[in-house]
């Protein structure tokens, strides 16, 4: 609809008594009013709209250069010649493991009261041999709440199983008494999986993430990167190649295991860690302790003189 | 002018008149053959009727049954037509549940119980005309007898129980007519919740579901809802028994209100007045310090509470355990625990058919539990409601939408629908309830949820005369009232422990029902006195 002008129908400089509880503003429309009028008249661009563009402009460059160094990075990691041998590099020498030093207020968050419980829900076909072992270690550092529970997905399992927490700890009746609360669940999953603190934490899913938890409450993990990459490549080694692998593959890992106990007491080197318990369970489970090389033979023998192991024996058909 | 157009109107009004009137008449002569033809047809029926009907004698009305005659005849129920019995020629006694005439067929669907199987009748060497039609004119939930052949249908039969039979039908009678006016339809009391409002066809609401009580029941759902309760029932009694406990029977009719008095019934007794129980809490108490060790009763339990919510009733079945102990009031938790995990088993293995019935009305996740039964303590409780969210103080009681909350915390975590929460603060406690040795500001008492929702509230009981006198005047307890309970102490008794379950709330939470009116035959609250 057209629009027309129409005269003021009061004038302009009208005084008016103002009560003194009032105080005078400038305009606030004016000067907005005349910009944008200017703006639209003349084809002129905001400079508040420059400087978005600027901004939007430089905001991509800075994309396409990230994204041109990680593909760089993803080119290094992927070629062969680029990888390291962790080997040659000089080791930090291992601190006795299992020894370390952790606090459960730091590690886990606060004591809200409510007993720090961990649950972990597995299947009875393939139990966590090395969870069991960790627990093993947990009880030794903590006053450890341990209950193995049978979900009713599972109509039911052999009683090794529902006992492989060992006896019941005679305090069981007061759960304030624990620093720590270890929970198995068997259970119909289809991947082993812990949780914590259902609101703060999403599920830690698989034996070895779940094991690589439990080792950092005992405060065990080695301090230097070489070390703990190496412990995480035996970590999942272990569990894909000789857990869920083939024959071919097990026989491969057996080797490398049997090369690098050629070199050192242990995985890491001269202290038993978390390697050794994820990689001697699996190796246990396979059933391979009877057939492998004998450096691992020898490696196994020693895992048992520990004790730590001795939970695992009864669970191996 | 005026007058001419006056005139025209006047024509074109008997013009139209005499149209209408034309129409009129052959609207009637219509009628009149339409009447006639219809008389023709009827007449016609008569005389089909009245012509030979070969089958005369392979239907109709039986008598009434007043046992005139004993006869030999093997009736075969309807869960049992199966495969195996293909090309049987066998008798069925059933409702009619639907029928549909078609032609020359008419298919029925008949119901047993929560089982139904579908049974045709053809027009042909067997069925004449006017039986198909006596069978597709009878009312619906009439009860009759049918002789028939089972046959194997190639395409299953969806809408029945029985999905890979049907039966050809060669002789129908009726033992017990319908009324035709029902006042509710079967299939619309089955109706999946929410479906009914989709296609905008009937659901039937609760209170004419209640009304019609007897009419409700026969629904597939109620059949299945009333057989698991029977199943929880006998399981309870089955698993106590092997464990060694003596069921025993106690009075309803009390003298004095055995928890202080608040809602009770009065009734008149004679020339004074008595209360009827609340629980059989005393009496139970009083087998035990008359060295029955371990006890259970089964009975009508009656609360005066005004209290119109989904989990309320006023009169419903309590399942009550009272057991002695040895040095700790766990063993007493451990006993009843594994009671009502042996009675989840049993549900769980033993009535899978009747769980899927109810499912398909009212789905829900199938109840999960844990073997031992978690047991957590009511500060971590309350722990992990203030880390949700929830403000609360230590010694405050949970509030029915915390102990959701608590129950889905609880889910999420451990995936169990059942877990006992122990060590209540006292204060929120009967006067009779042991305090807790190491912090006297909790106590030796326990609460069981399933799905989120209480069903069992247990302590271990002071058995101590002295004790008991003190802690009923700390809650300012008439000592005089309840003199007789504390008497039953004096003469030594057994330290224990129990609880009581309500066998309403236990069928319906572990059916994921929403109203306990659904798991009670014939519910009693404040607004509902009948049936």
């Amino acid at each position: 609809m057209p629009m027309y002008q129409v005269k003021p129908v009061s004038p302009g400089d009208i005084k008016i008594d103002l009560p003194t509880c009032m105080y005078k503003l400038t305009n606030v429309h004016a000067q907005g009013m005349n910009c944008s009028e200017h703006a639209l008249q003349n084809g002129e661009v905001d400079p508040a709209v420059k400087a978005l563009e600027d901004r939007q402009d430089e905001v991509l460059r800075r994309l396409y250069e990230l994204k041109a160094t990680v593909d760089g990075l993803t080119k290094t990691v992927t070629t062969p010649d680029a990888d390291l041998d962790a080997t040659t590099l000089s080791h930090a020498p291992v601190e006795s493991v299992f020894r370390g030093t952790a606090d459960l207020d730091s590690l886990l968050g606060k004591d809200l009261g409510a007993l720090r419980d961990i649950v972990i829900n597995a299947h009875p076909a393939r139990p966590p041999l090395s969870l069991l072992v960790l627990h093993g270690l947990l009880c030794q550092r903590y006053q450890v709440l341990s209950s193995v529970h049978l979900h009713s997905s599972v109509p039911g399992v052999p009683p090794p199983l529902m006992s492989c927490l060992g006896p019941r700890h005679t305090d069981s009746y007061a759960r304030q008494r624990f620093q720590l609360g270890f929970t198995l669940i068997w259970k119909d999953v289809s991947k082993l999986q812990m949780k914590f603190s259902t609101q703060n934490m999403c599920p830690i899913e698989g034996e070895a993430n779940v094991a690589r938890f439990l080792s950092r409450l005992l405060g065990a993990d080695p301090q230097d990167p070489v070390s703990a990459t190496q412990m995480d490549r035996w970590i999942d080694t272990a569990v894909f190649q000789l857990a869920e692998g083939g024959n071919k593959e097990r026989a491969a890992v057996l080797r490398s295991l049997n090369t690098a106990l050629g070199r050192s007491p242990w995985l890491l080197g001269e202290g038993f860690s978390l390697a050794d318990v994820v990689c001697a369970c699996c190796v246990l489970q396979a059933g391979e302790s009877g057939s492998a090389p004998a450096n691992v033979q020898r490696w196994l023998k020693s895992c048992q003189n520990l004790g730590h192991f001795r939970c695992v024996y009864p669970l191996l058909q | 002018m005026t007058k001419e157009n006056v005139q025209g109107a006047g024509e074109e009004e008997q013009q139209a008149q005499s149209k209408k009137g034309l129409k009129k008449q052959q609207k009637e002569a219509e009628k009149a053959a339409k009447k006639a033809e219809k008389q023709a047809k009827l007449a016609a029926e008569q005389q089909d009727t009245d012509e030979d009907d070969f089958a005369k004698d392979r239907y109709g009305i039986c008598p009434m049954v007043q046992s005139q005659q004993k006869l030999d005849r093997a009736l075969v129920r309807v869960q049992d037509l199966t495969p195996e019995k293909a090309e049987q020629q066998i008798w069925v006694r059933a409702r009619i549940h639907t029928s549909r005439a078609k032609g020359k067929q008419c298919f029925l669907v008949l119901r047993h119980q929560q089982f139904t199987v579908q049974a045709l009748l053809a027009v042909g060497e067997r069925a004449s005309k006017q039986m198909v039609k006596f069978a597709a004119n009878l009312t619906k939930e009439s009860i009759i007898d049918v002789e028939a052949v089972v046959k194997k249908v190639e395409q299953k039969i969806e809408s029945c129980s029985q999905q890979d039979v049907e039966l050809h039908v060669e002789r129908i009678f009726v033992i017990s007519q319908s009324e035709a006016r029902l006042p509710l339809q079967l299939e619309d009391a089955v109706r999946p919740e929410g479906e009914g409002d989709e296609e905008g066809r009937a659901t039937v609401n609760q209170d004419t579901r209640l009304d019609n009580r007897v009419i409700d029941l026969r629904t597939t759902t109620s059949q299945a809802i009333f057989r698991l309760q029977s199943g929880v029932c006998q399981l309870f009694r089955d698993t106590l028994i092997n464990k060694g406990f003596v069921e025993i029977q106690t009075p309803k009719i009390i003298s004095a209100a055995s928890e202080g008095g608040a809602n009770v019934f009065t009734v008149s007794y004679f020339k004074t007045s008595a209360y009827l129980a609340q629980s059989p809490q005393l009496y139970k108490q009083m087998c035990i310090c008359a060295d029955f060790d371990k006890v259970f009763c089964v009975g009508p339990v009656f609360r005066a509470e005004d209290s119109n919510t989904h989990r309320h009733l006023t009169e419903f079945v309590g399942l009550d355990i009272e057991m002695t102990f040895n040095y700790h009031y766990h063993e007493v938790i451990d006993s009843i625990t594994d009671t009502m995990v042996q009675i989840f088993k049993g549900l769980r293995d033993r009535f899978q058919t009747e769980i899927q019935t109810v499912n398909k009305q009212y789905p829900s996740e199938p109840f999960k539990f844990l073997e031992p039964t978690l047991r957590l303590e009511y500060m971590e409780g309350v722990a992990m409601l203030r880390a949700a969210g929830v403000e609360m103080g230590d010694e405050e009681d949970l509030s029915t939408p915390n102990e959701k909350l608590l129950g889905r915390l609880v889910k999420d975590k451990y995936d169990t629908d059942f877990y006992v929460l122990d060590k209540y603060p006292l204060a929120v406690r009967p006067f009779y309830t042991m305090p807790d040795p190491s912090d006297p500001k909790y106590s030796n008492s326990y609460d069981m949820f399933m799905r989120g929702e209480e069903i069992l509230s247990g302590a271990q009981r002071v058995h101590d005369a002295q004790l008991l006198t003190e802690r009923a005047m700390h809650h300012s307890i008439d000592l005089e009232k309840i003199k007789a309970y504390i008497d039953s102490f004096r003469y030594g008794a057994p330290p224990h422990a129990g609880g009581g379950i309500g066998l309403e709330r236990v069928t319906m939470l572990y059916l994921g029902l929403h109203n306990v009116r659904q798991t009670s035959m014939f519910p009693r609250d404040p607004k509902r006195l009948t049936p």
